[in-house]
């Protein structure tokens, strides 16, 4: 985190000394903490963390959602950027899928698009192709109302991929899903990724997820959140399912789950002596 | 629905035998109940009058329920959009139901004439309050973590509004205009009370007057079958294009 990366290219999102804190009627409470994070193009960066660790207002400050305190530097494609600015610049999908049960899968689909002026016609010719991909072929004019959650889930991630913006942002896309299905999810969003390029900041409180995916993981702590460790994955890719018992896989899971170990047993004596 | 409205329509045509049937065995007096026959008989030598009569009336119902719902709506989004227009004003939305509409139909007869508009005022006039309250509420219930969404789409308050807070609110609204139509078609018929020449209401009173008890019951069977298929029809509306719940 130290230091630019030498690279030529300057990365696509850089943030200094970016912290939060929340005025509450009993006291203050820092949410993120002298945040720093350089992500390149292209790159699939996870954060992962203990619950409360400020993973989503984090999130919300870089959709534009929130102003982080005074002092933090956003550079946004070399840019600086206030927070609001933000606003429509970047893909964000929340947790939940948030599809709206008016419209039709295609229709909310298209819903960014349509926000941006795009007429609807030229917006379903650009939908069009993605349908197979995201393995919602057939189901274009069925409602949110009739899928099952892992295909609500593709519907807002082709949704938030529709959109097309240098960075996406995506906030346990799979936190809702069981076991199978999220591995299945996984695979198939690498796969996505690797054809379409996209930069990619990824939150997750699972750590085989975050190593599985990742460029590179980075681990938070709670309150305050900062990143207490930047781990890069060297694993190669495309990465079959097999690599979740690789030795280097749990040589790296061992290195984060002490990070977070180390956390939470502190959060845990500080709720003991508060 | 089908199978309902066979069984329906039988449960109806056994409420008017048990009507003729009991009149006659008790030997009800004419001028306290006449019997259904009577009651169709009349309406069948009757139909100019009474067709005019349903024309104007419906009119007046439908004239003011679109204005009315029209007002509810324009009223309901502003004061889901401004906090401070809905404390402004809200407080007197409220004040001004609290006044029965007969308390000043006398005025609105005066200040808008002796026609169809001042009826179509006091439909109006009705049909507004359940549309603003329930437009507003429809509105605020709006789940923030999708407008957050779409902000981040970069969803301007225009977008927001079209694309969000109205589809939205639109099973509320719907809730609203089912009750808003029933209140316009009886603030035509009393707004007709005020003096006209043509209209149910005002039927109504000449039968009244006349001690027409058979004309009086053909009115009221009248009144009551427009009532029930406007209703049916925005049930209808509703089902087919308002099938969404509000969730959380």
């Amino acid at each position: 985190m130290d230091g630019p990366a030498d690279s030529a290219a300057p990365p696509m999102l850089q943030l200094t000394n970016l912290s939060k804190t929340f005025d509450s009627g009993h006291g203050r409470l820092v949410a993120l903490e002298r945040i720093g994070i350089e992500i390149g193009c292209g790159e699939f960066v996870t954060v992962v963390g203990p619950s409360g660790c400020g993973k989503s207002t984090l999130f919300n400050i870089l959709a534009g959602l929130a102003e982080p305190d005074t002092g933090a530097k956003i550079l946004y494609n070399g840019e600086p950027r206030m927070a609001p600015e933000l606003l429509g610049k970047v893909a964000f999908m929340p947790q939940r899928d948030l599809l709206l049960p008016w419209r039709r899968v295609v229709d909310n689909a298209i819903l960014p698009l349509q926000v941006e002026g795009i007429p609807r016609a030229e917006a379903l010719k650009r939908a069009q192709p993605l349908f197979v991909e995201f393995g919602l072929s057939g189901f274009e004019r069925h409602y949110p109302q009739q899928l099952s959650g892992g295909m609500r889930q593709r519907v807002a991630l082709m949704r938030t991929f529709l959109f097309e913006r240098d960075l996406t942002l995506l906030d346990e896309p799979f936190g809702a899903l069981d076991a199978l299905t999220r591995s299945l999810m996984q695979r198939w969003l690498l796969d996505i990724w690797q054809r379409h390029q996209r930069t990619i900041l990824f939150i997750t409180h699972d750590v085989d997820e975050a190593i599985f995916l990742g460029d590179r993981v980075l681990v938070m702590t709670a309150r305050p959140g900062r990143i207490k460790l930047v781990l890069d994955v060297p694993l190669a890719r495309p990465r079959p399912p097999e690599m979740l018992t690789s030795p280097e896989f749990i040589a790296l899971k061992r290195q984060v789950l002490a990070a977070i170990e180390e956390e939470s047993i502190k959060s845990f004596q500080q709720v003991a002596e508060g | 629905m089908r199978t309902g409205l066979g069984s329906q329509l039988a449960a109806l045509i056994g409420l008017l035998v048990l009507w003729e049937v009991g009149v006659r065995v008790f030997g009800v007096a004419p001028h306290n109940m006449p019997t259904a026959s009577a009651v169709f008989r009349d309406m069948a030598g009757n139909m100019d009058l009474i067709g005019r009569g349903v024309v104007r009336t419906l009119s007046e119902t439908i004239i003011g329920f679109v204005i009315g719902a029209t007002i509810g709506f324009v009223f309901g989004s502003a004061f889901a959009v401004s906090r401070t227009l809905e404390r402004l004003l809200f407080p007197l939305f409220i004040v001004s139901q609290a006044i029965p509409v007969i308390a000043f139909g006398a005025l609105v007869v005066m200040w808008l004439g002796n026609d169809i508009w001042s009826k179509v005022a006091i439909a109006a006039y009705l049909t507004a309050f359940p549309v603003t309250v329930n437009t507003c509420r429809g509105m605020q219930a709006v789940d923030p973590q999708r407008v957050a969404l779409l902000r981040s789409f970069g969803a301007g308050p225009w977008a927001l509004f079209w694309r969000l807070r109205v589809p939205y609110a639109l099973p509320s609204i719907a809730a609203a205009l089912k009750l808003g139509i029933s209140l316009g078609l009886i603030g035509a018929i009393v707004g007709e009370w005020f003096g006209d020449t043509v209209g149910l209401g005002i039927m109504l009173l000449q039968a009244m007057y006349n001690e027409n008890l058979p004309r009086m019951w053909a009115l009221i069977l009248v009144c009551g079958a427009i009532g029930i298929l406007l209703y049916a029809a925005f049930e209808a509306i509703e089902r087919r294009w308002i099938w969404w719940k509000q969730e959380i």
